[in-house]
């Protein structure tokens, strides 16, 4: 039972970074219907970029007090920041003009972005794994048999704080209604005075920045990263997208907690090396029965 | 879209040009330091190098592939075959995404055969490229010799006739390094006599090599009266082993072994050990997580990890002082666990290629002129000690070196020399 519990905290800690990646692949299929394969290469982004913030800062280790608070603050905020606007920088050269070409066309461009981002991430930082600084005290706390540790509080805390922001700021919001407005129909959006270039450029803002977020957790949380990093945790959060139903905010949310707690699961009670097998067959039955993903129909429109 | 003849021949010569520009950049053929070497008048023989030089492996590769360049610019400066051919390297990467990858190796070797001066090959680095590279040597008799191949099936049993359905009875397969059914019982001692392990936990990476490795490991190890507590197989890219490792500290282990590389994975579980409070508990693995990249990934964590290199450590043994010194020299760096054994690979068919031009009155030798002189090696005089290879292209002196990770650094603490 206790192993039961520690494995559905790895589990929902693993979920934690899936689900802020995922939102990111929703948010974007959800307006425009394009799979931006270069999402999870904007998470590695992330990491790269709050490692160059931390490295600025002369951060190297764990930061205590609070300059600890400035420090993550600094280094979460400008990692969004950076990746916001790179995923703005990505939405206008590659995808804008395309919008109104076959659903093809721009998919071919997502996958060139994602090769061109991590050559550039090569480029940047090398071919081999960097180091990440700790900055964030690690003190586990024993729950009876179970040990939590602080990091994994931090990817679940972090994930559903902001996906809650992300929801309220979408569902009341005025621009948040105008997402929601482009989404359902691009042209009826436009004629009620949208103007969906600004719309779609902030979707992928926001999308990208969450990408920049989780690159940050993850740096601290796995105290690695690379430059192809972003590949298979994108292809698991594009997975996790899906199974929540694409489109669908806490449905991203739901999809990542769950293929983290499939895995955690698998690897203590199957082995680990099936861990992909079973959740990408939990994948094929939810979508054979709920063709649309496990919250998909509960908005009768995307986003 | 018709097109006049000139305009079409316009168009053919730029995409020719087009075309040449993409092989020249795919095969960045080496000619660094020949502007000081003697002009050679003739033709220009090449050693293919099939190592991956970019990405997690580059740590290892590219130190290894130095090797082979070192060794064929001091053959040209001392007179390759009497001044009669110039001595060049073809180097190719078989990493893909950053990760050594058997197509890719494939693909290289296709390149090197289809390239009629490459006489002899240095490479793979990794096992599972081996696998899918040997096939074809053996088909064009393309003489090629691994510094690091370690796995069984490359050059024993069912596994190895199955590489060479071309020409069953040639091989042209070779390796300076010894295998794994020696490297897993070495590690098995280590892990049951040396640290007196009783319970381990077995982790490997599902490819040819690491899982491989540790099925070796795994059977030595309950041999020897260990208990295997468990032995899971990761996934490719796998980046989170918490729920792995939570699983296995639920058994209590007092050691964990791990059969992969680095790149695959290595690195992190050993880290990760640390957050689920097995920090304490020595780390076992083989040749794959010997290289800088390990401690850069797993960082403070590292220490109290134990490792082999399948050769000597170069910077112990009186042979390779010279070797070392021109390394250091030439590279401004220091050499890397098979930069040794590789510069000894490429020595040997330089040496080959060297009699087989003698033997063809000064021309262009024949492959097979070298491949039999390559086979033929015995006691060869090397950085690694004397190399010579047995009728299945094994090394007839293996030698391991054990490691461990002190203060973030790896140090050799024993040399174990292994029965042939």
């Amino acid at each position: 039972m206790t192993l039961f519990v520690q494995q559905l905290i790895n589990g929902l800690s693993l979920g934690g970074i899936y689900a802020l990646i995922a939102l990111g692949y929703t948010m974007v299929y959800g307006i425009i219907e394009l799979i931006n394969f270069a999402h999870g290469d904007v998470y590695t982004l992330g990491t790269f970029f709050s490692l160059a913030i931390l490295t600025l800062l002369g951060v190297t280790g764990i930061v205590s007090g609070p300059m600890l608070i400035v420090v993550v603050a600094v280094a979460i905020l400008g990692a969004m920041l950076l990746c916001g606007l790179t995923g703005v920088i990505i939405e206008r050269l590659a995808y804008r003009r395309l919008r109104n070409a076959p659903k093809l066309a721009p998919l071919i461009t997502a996958i060139g972005m994602s090769f061109i981002l991590e050559n550039l991430m090569q480029y940047w930082k090398g071919p081999s794994p960097i180091p990440f600084p700790q900055v964030i005290p690690n003190p586990s706390f024993a729950v009876g048999a179970v040990t939590v540790e602080a990091k994994q509080i931090m990817v679940i805390l972090l994930a559903v704080v902001l996906m809650m922001v992300l929801q309220t700021f979408v569902r009341y919001s005025r621009l948040g209604k105008a997402m929601r407005a482009t989404a359902q129909d691009k042209d009826a959006a436009q004629l009620m005075g949208i103007d969906i270039n600004t719309t779609i450029a902030l979707t992928f803002l926001i999308g990208s920045a969450l990408a920049g977020a989780a690159g940050f957790v993850s740096g601290v949380y796995y105290g690695s990263t690379w430059f192809f990093n972003g590949f298979a945790a994108g292809l698991k959060a594009f997975t996790a997208a899906v199974l929540g139903g694409i489109g669908n905010i806490a449905g991203a949310m739901l999809g990542g907690f769950l293929i983290g707690l499939i895995e955690a699961m698998t690897t203590q009670f199957i082995g680990d090396q099936w861990s992909n097998v079973v959740v990408f067959s939990v994948l094929v039955l939810v979508l054979i029965f709920r063709p649309s993903g496990l919250l998909g129909e509960s908005l009768p429109n995307k986003v | 879209m018709r097109l006049s003849p000139i305009s079409r021949a316009v168009a053919a010569t730029a995409l020719a040009a087009v075309l040449a520009a993409c092989t020249n950049s795919t095969s960045t053929t080496s000619s660094s330091g020949s502007s000081s070497e003697p002009a050679a008048a003739g033709q220009t023989i090449k050693i293919g190098v099939d190592l991956p030089v970019s990405g997690a492996d580059a740590s290892i590769g590219i130190p290894t592939q130095n090797g082979v360049v070192l060794a064929v610019e001091e053959a040209n400066k001392n007179g390759f075959a009497g001044g009669k051919f110039k001595l060049d390297t073809s180097l190719l990467d078989d990493a893909v995404q950053g990760k050594h990858d058997p197509a890719a190796g494939a693909q290289n070797v296709k390149t090197f055969i289809a390239d009629s001066s490459v006489l002899a090959m240095v490479g793979p680095f990794n096992s599972n490229v081996a696998k899918s590279e040997i096939p074809l040597t053996n088909d064009a008799g393309l003489v090629q010799i691994s510094p690091s191949n370690t796995n069984d099936g490359l050059t024993i049993g069912d596994d190895a006739k199955k590489l060479r359905t071309a020409h069953p009875d040639t091989n042209t397969y070779f390796r300076v390094c010894t295998r794994d059914s020696k490297q897993g019982l070495a590690l098995a001692q280590v892990a049951a006599q040396r640290l007196g392990l009783k319970r381990v936990f077995i982790i490997d990476d599902n490819e040819t090599y690491g899982k491989g490795l540790a099925d070796v490991f795994d059977a030595s190890f309950r041999q020897l009266g260990g208990t295997v507590l468990g032995h899971e197989h990761i996934t490719a890219n796998q980046q989170d082993f918490k729920a792995l490792l939570t699983k296995a500290k639920a058994d209590n282990p007092d050691g964990v072994f791990f059969g992969g590389n680095t790149s695959t994975g290595g690195g992190l579980v050993r880290r990760q050990m640390s957050d689920v409070g097995l920090g304490s508990v020595p780390y076992l693995g083989g040749d794959g997580i010997s290289d800088p990249e390990f401690e850069t990934v797993a960082g403070a964590t590292a220490n109290g990890s134990y490792m082999t290199v399948a050769a000597p450590d170069a910077s112990k043994l009186p042979s390779a002082k010279q070797f070392i010194a021109a390394y250091q020299a030439r590279f401004k760096s220091n050499v890397g666990p098979y930069s040794a054994n590789a510069y000894t690979a490429a020595k040997i068919e330089i040496a080959a290629i060297e009699k087989a031009i003698t033997d063809a009155g000064g021309k262009m030798p024949t492959r097979a002129d070298v491949l039999k002189y390559v086979a033929a090696t015995k006691d060869f005089d090397s950085p690694i000690g004397k190399v010579g290879f047995d009728a299945n292209g094994d090394t007839t002196s293996p030698v391991l070196s054990l490691l461990e990770v002190k203060g973030g650094k790896p140090i050799t603490i024993d040399v174990i020399t292994l029965k042939s």
